[in-house]
């Protein structure tokens, strides 16, 4: 055991390597035996897939290792991040030295040698060959599939981009909490920091929206390592909810009818997203001349954004749509219960609500009874 | 060995055209056309290679100077990458190029160029920016992932797909028939591909909402071709709409079917059966209209062959196969007989689809009878513009061995005078082209004529089983014992 938990460091460090110029120094022998050595865990990956204690073990090497370069908050993460990645870690290796430019053109020659040796040659490493060929093969199906038939969905998630990304953050997420109890917070804390800020809110968002991680294929037969489904969600909600700032983006950056899904489905969410809302609104004040309300500073959310807002919000389900009107009677009261418009912002949302759900019922064709707003 | 050079300089020219031609293949014209070419293109790399091999990279240069140009062209065409096993070809042609050891700066050169292709043809995944910073971000290379987000757009697509079907009007995101026609060509090359499937099959089976066929011949054409070399497997709801839709797709299943009983050497019953049933085609068959047209290829092939043997014993074995795949259909969704048979009076098709097996022994003569009577009325049915007739008739009979057989192992059975109507079966199965008088003279005559003609039919009989391989051990044994018999009355 000790010796496979050695070659796993080893071989993480070649890893990281191959990636820089320090393999001008490799010569035809240091590739074959990095080779060997990814051979050497796939083929461990292969026997222990189902062996519950040795996987345990080696996933928890490799989470020490990353800890150990700066933890889950600091720096990139390592190629071997993850049992799963022992799967493919000769295709891992090969592709990084492949694209490296400084190997030299010995080496390259024996790797390339390696990696393609023909059809039939005899003890050529055939899966090697064939796992390549096959992620040529599924990237030109990709790429075709994506310029020939692929439109982007506007339903944000259900669009395969999306979902994809969100499914790797969702195991990122389960994974790192499983290392360290903390680890997602600054993680995700740290992706923040790094990544398109914008891509990240949408991707959270359909994270959320994601049906519960159904357990991999070979992972069925031991439900210890695999913890409940959803803890993915729950450290996303976690996080949410305690960096005000990034919410704030969050509850800005996306359109109101996904906000609105969001918070259903996870209550939590909703009295910080009304709180926001409320803000926002009490920002406003009406201009008598326009006859409408506007913001003082460029920034402040418009009038119709917060009115689409509690629009969306009001065609939910039941508890959430009725807690938003709980909330928007209460404003509207502690604000002095006018009935008129121009005094308060809040009555003047709820008879924009009022008119536009007898307006809707109209078009509906139902009858102009008493609305429920 | 010179003249496959010459062949191969041939090519070489032929290809580099089509290629500059096909460009990128981003349109409909080019996409066609490369799709088309696939798997010739496939077979010119092939043998390259062969001949690459053999070459160092100065010799390569020295043969095929424009070898670089050729191969970049391939690999900037996403169909030829995702067809079968080009992508893995042209990668051994490129490392061919590669200097071992380089002398100078343009073979260094090279080598950077080919390292550039390679990784180009492995990048696979080239996205937006957004996306690639993402999933760096977390962590995740392409190889990680891709499998996922295939499944994903495949996933997608299909399901877009099926709303489309379902809602027709009544949906946001309504396919064009130009994204569905694009989306059939670029599913040629990735036929294979198992992970595409779902996408296949939900081509094939949501029909959409224009009247006219939008998907593409050659999508119809690859999904067929790998039906049959079996490389792909579909539920039968799917091959039905496949063969459905695409006429000469069935017609060369047919055809598939036939070479593959003509090259076997000694076709048992059983052995065909087995081909018959591996083909699909029984089950596909209880859709009126595919029975309808492989019935019509049957007949064809029959009156071709003379009314071979062979032929018959096949059709034989088809309609056994179809009966079975027929009662295992959903009752409420069966067809009507007629729709089968739409020359035939239904009780005449009701009564020949049953299995033999099902009708009790007393009710057998009788059964025969039947059939007997309801046969000579539709063969001797000289109404003008009607489908009946001898020829049809006896086309109709012949689909059920079992009834045949029967009348012959009822003629062996009883030792009384064999009824008439039995005699006019056996007789209008062996010649249905003989007149109405003859048979009529046939039957009447009790002379050693007739014993002479059964004796005769008998030995077509005894030999047509020992030839085919028939196994009716009691049926063969009754025969041969009542051929000893009357050749010693005679």
């Amino acid at each position: 055991m000790e010796s496979l938990l050695q070659h796993l460091d080893r071989f993480s460090e070649l890893l990281a390597v191959s990636r820089t110029t320090h393999v001008r120094t490799w010569d035809p022998v240091t590739v074959r035996r990095a080779l060997q050595w990814a051979r050497y865990l796939r083929h461990i990956h292969r026997r222990f897939g189902r062996h519950g204690p040795i996987r345990t073990t080696l996933e928890r090497r490799l989470h020490n290792q990353w800890r150990q370069e700066g933890g889950f908050g600091r720096g990139p993460v390592p190629g071997l991040a993850n049992f799963q990645a022992l799967g493919h870690c000769d295709v891992l290796l090969s592709l990084r030295l492949l694209e490296n430019q400084a190997l030299g053109d010995a080496a390259r020659h024996y790797l390339v040698q390696q990696l393609f040796p023909g059809p039939g040659v005899p003890d050529a490493d055939e899966t090697l060959q064939e796992s390549l060929a096959r992620l040529a093969r599924c990237g030109s199906a990709v790429h075709m599939l994506r310029f020939n038939g692929y439109r982007k969905n506007l339903n944000l998630q259900e669009d395969s981009l999306m979902k994809t990304q969100a499914e790797l953050l969702l195991e990122r997420l389960q994974e790192v909490g499983k290392a360290e109890a903390e680890g997602p917070a600054r993680f995700l804390s740290s992706l923040w920091e790094r990544l398109p800020q914008n891509n990240f809110l949408k991707v959270i968002a359909v994270a959320l929206l994601q049906p519960p991680l159904s357990p991999r294929p070979q992972e069925e037969s031991e439900p210890s390592i695999h913890k409940t489904p959803g803890e993915g969600s729950q450290a996303l909600v976690h996080w949410l909810l305690g960096n005000s700032e990034v919410f704030a983006a969050f509850c800005r950056a996306l359109p109101a009818g996904l906000l609105t899904s969001v918070t259903s489905r996870h209550p939590a969410l909703s009295p910080v997203y009304l709180g926001l809302l409320t803000d926002w609104g009490q920002r406003l004040h009406y201009d008598l001349q326009e006859g409408i309300w506007v913001g003082t500073e460029s920034q402040d959310v418009p009038w119709e954004e917060l009115h689409n807002r509690f629009q969306s919000l009001c065609q939910a389900p039941p508890p959430l749509k009725d807690k938003v009107l709980t909330a928007l009677e209460a404003c509207k009261a502690q604000d002095g219960d006018f009935e008129v418009p121009g005094l308060s912002i809040w009555t003047d949302l709820l008879l924009a609500l009022r008119s536009g759900a007898f307006r809707k019922r109209q078009v509906l064709g139902l009858s102009p009874g008493l609305s429920s707003v | 060995m010179a003249q496959d050079s010459v062949d191969l300089s041939c090519d070489y020219q032929f290809w580099m055209q089509k290629l500059s031609v096909w460009g990128q293949a981003s349109t409909l014209e080019t996409q066609q056309d490369t799709c088309l070419h696939l798997a010739q293109f496939q077979e010119f790399l092939r043998k390259m290679y062969e001949a690459l091999k053999e070459m160092d990279s100065n010799t390569v240069f020295e043969r095929f100077p424009t070898i670089d140009q050729l191969l970049a062209k391939a690999c900037w065409n996403p169909f030829i990458l995702a067809y079968d096993e080009s992508q893995k070809i042209l990668i051994w042609c490129l490392c061919c190029l590669i200097n071992k050891e380089p002398q100078n700066s343009r073979q260094s050169k090279l080598n950077s160029w080919i390292q550039g292709v390679l990784s180009h043809i492995l990048s696979a995944l080239r996205f937006d920016k957004e996306v690639a910073l993402f999933t760096q971000g977390l962590g995740y290379a392409p190889v990680d992932y891709y499998h996922g987000l295939l499944k994903n757009m495949v996933l997608s697509l299909a399901s877009e797909l099926r709303e489309n079907h379902l809602n027709g009007f009544n949906t946001q995101r309504r396919m064009t028939p130009e994204r569905l026609a694009s989306l059939s060509r670029v599913c040629v090359p990735l036929i294979t591909l198992p992970d595409v499937d779902p996408l296949v099959e939900a081509l094939l089976v949501c029909h959409g909402h224009e009247p006219q066929e939008i998907l593409q011949p050659e999508f119809f054409e690859a999904v067929n071709e790998a039906i049959l070399l079996k490389k792909i497997s579909l539920p039968m709801s799917a091959v039905v709409c496949l063969w459905l839709r695409h006429l000469p797709s069935l017609e060369k299943a047919m055809l598939h079917l036939f070479e593959k009983l003509i090259s076997s050497e000694r076709n048992c019953l059983r052995r065909i059966e087995c081909f018959i049933k591996d083909s699909s085609l029984p089950q596909a068959a209880c859709h009126p209209a595919i029975f309808r047209v492989v019935d019509e290829m049957f007949r064809c092939a029959l009156l071709e062959t003379d009314g071979a043997p062979e032929i018959i014993a096949t059709i034989q074995v088809f309609t056994q196969c179809f009966v079975e795949a027929l009662g295992k259909e959903n009752k409420q969704l069966r067809f009507a007989l007629k729709t089968y048979f739409p020359y035939t009076s239904p009780s005449l098709a009701m009564v020949l689809l049953q299995d033999p097996q099902d009708v009790p022994r007393e009710h057998w003569l009788q059964t025969l009878k039947l059939i007997s009577e309801l046969l000579r009325e539709a063969a001797e049915d000289q109404t003008h513009g009607s489908r009946r007739g001898p020829l049809e008739s006896w086309f109709l009979f012949i689909h059920f061995g079992g009834w045949a057989e029967m009348v012959a192992e009822q003629l062996l059975r009883s030792a009384a005078e064999p009824p008439a109507a039995l005699l006019w079966l056996l007789a209008f199965y062996y010649s249905p082209h003989d007149g109405r008088q003859q048979r009529a003279q046939t039957m009447m005559a009790h002379t050693a004529e007739i014993t002479h003609e059964i004796i005769g039919f008998l030995d077509q009989t005894l030999y047509r089983w020992d030839r085919l391989g028939i196994e009716s051990p009691r049926s063969g044994k009754l025969a041969r014992e009542l051929l000893k018999e009357l050749r010693t009355q005679v």
